[in-house]
């Protein structure tokens, strides 16, 4: 009996752990949405970058694509267009620098 | 006496030869008539069945009134089954309180038609209308409370009572209640007016600061910097016809409400001067500033918004 009891009591704390974690991860962002807010939330910035940031950024979000295409349906939906409006702002800018720098 | 029996039958007959052409006349007559009604009936016939297909293709067109301008049906998956009525949205609602940018851009709501393909799965993980509808208080990117503090009503929810069917009802709307004409003129009546779309002139509201468009959403935008507007104010376009004003574009005024992101690259892909060829054919299709501003954003009639500069001699 007394066995038993240490048992369901390590499987009760095992359960209890589990379940924190779980619920820490949740709300914790994920590496790759934190890199997503530290790319996307600088395309208002991007006329003041140079040429060499602003590729830099681009490659960063390419490398974000596989990531994302990992996550489940709805969330694929959100933020791949998402990234792709981003990225597009980014590749814009630098082109236009491009344009205007080959004048 | 023949020749006035000749006489008198050329005379007699005279009438009948008459009487014979002007039968003759009256059925040549009927036979062009009928000929021509032959070929009005072929012309009527051909231009219905070249109609026919276009009337489908486009639907009836009539000037939507101020409080529809806008107003978006969603029905991606409302069956005869679901006893929920398609969603009506009415950009006008939204608008006053939001810019486009924080919809189109930051919650990824497309700007095409059944573009998104939202389900109610999708509100109640707190995607799309559920990132700001779901029962709790929204707050702005200075920690200022919206909507009077009070919670915003949540989207949809798989458990639901009879009484949660109205505020369903709030959205799920279609062809159940429409409040939305008393509402409009409620809220329209201090407003600045104009002459097409809502009737109203949402970029002097926002300039004379009746209404506060809110950018960003804490929880739901990404924290940054406020955006620091173009320096270039104006852009002058010149028309293509000579008699035509010129237009003046202001990045200014567009990045308030959309942002970089809502324009480029995606409908203004080119950079390079001249490439991009904008005609009125192709923006009245829903191309380039008709991506906006065929349903949302002031109409195409409103030739003067855009094209503004004075004609010289």
């Amino acid at each position: 009996m007394r066995k038993l009891r240490i048992a369901a009591i390590l499987i009760f704390i095992g359960l209890l752990s589990l379940s924190g974690a779980r619920a820490a991860a949740g709300d914790a962002p994920e590496a790759w949405q934190k890199e997503f807010e530290a790319v996307c939330s600088q395309t208002q910035d991007a006329m003041g970058f140079t040429p060499q940031q602003l590729q830099t950024l681009v490659h960063r979000c390419d490398a974000l694509v596989p990531q994302i295409e990992k996550l489940d349906d709805v969330r694929k939906r959100v933020f791949l267009p998402r990234l792709r409006q981003c990225r597009g702002v980014f590749t814009y800018v630098l082109e236009s620098k491009n344009e205007s720098g080959s004048k | 006496l023949r020749n006035f029996v000749v006489e008198n039958d050329v005379a007699t007959a005279m009438p009948c030869v008459m009487v014979a052409l002007k039968c003759l006349q009256f059925t040549q007559f009927l036979l062009w008539r009928w000929a021509m009604m032959q070929k009005i009936r072929a012309a009527i016939a051909l231009m219905l069945a070249f109609a026919a297909p276009l009337c489908a293709q486009s639907g009836p067109k009539r000037r939507p009134l101020p409080y529809q301008y806008g107003r978006v049906i969603l029905n991606n998956y409302t069956t005869d089954k679901t006893w929920v009525a398609p969603v009506v949205f009415d950009h006008w609602r939204h608008r006053a309180k939001f810019t486009c940018r924080l919809c189109h851009v930051d919650i990824g709501f497309m700007m095409k038609a059944g573009g998104t393909g939202i389900r109610a799965a999708d509100n109640m993980s707190g995607y799309y209308c559920g990132a700001c509808h779901g029962g709790k208080a929204l707050f702005d990117g200075n920690g200022k409370a919206l909507n009077d503090g009070k919670p915003v009503f949540a989207a949809c929810s798989n458990s639901m009572t009879e009484n949660d069917r109205l505020r369903c009802e709030r959205c799920h709307s279609q062809g159940i209640s429409d409040k939305s004409d008393a509402d409009f003129l409620r809220f329209a009546q201090p407003l600045p007016k104009e002459r097409f779309g809502n009737g109203l002139d949402w970029q002097q509201a926002e300039e004379q600061g009746m209404i506060h468009p809110v950018d960003i959403v804490k929880g739901i935008s990404m924290a940054k910097k406020p955006m620091a507007l173009p320096k270039e104010k104006e852009q002058l376009l010149t028309a293509k016809v000579v008699t035509m004003p010129n237009i003046i574009f202001s990045h200014q005024k567009h990045t308030v409400w959309n942002g970089c992101e809502s324009c480029h690259p995606d409908p203004f892909a080119s950079v390079k001067k001249g490439e991009l060829s904008y005609t009125m054919s192709s923006i009245f299709q829903g191309k380039f500033c008709g991506t906006c501003h065929t349903s949302v954003a002031f109409p195409l009639t409103n030739c003067q918004r855009c094209h503004s500069t004075p004609v010289g001699p």
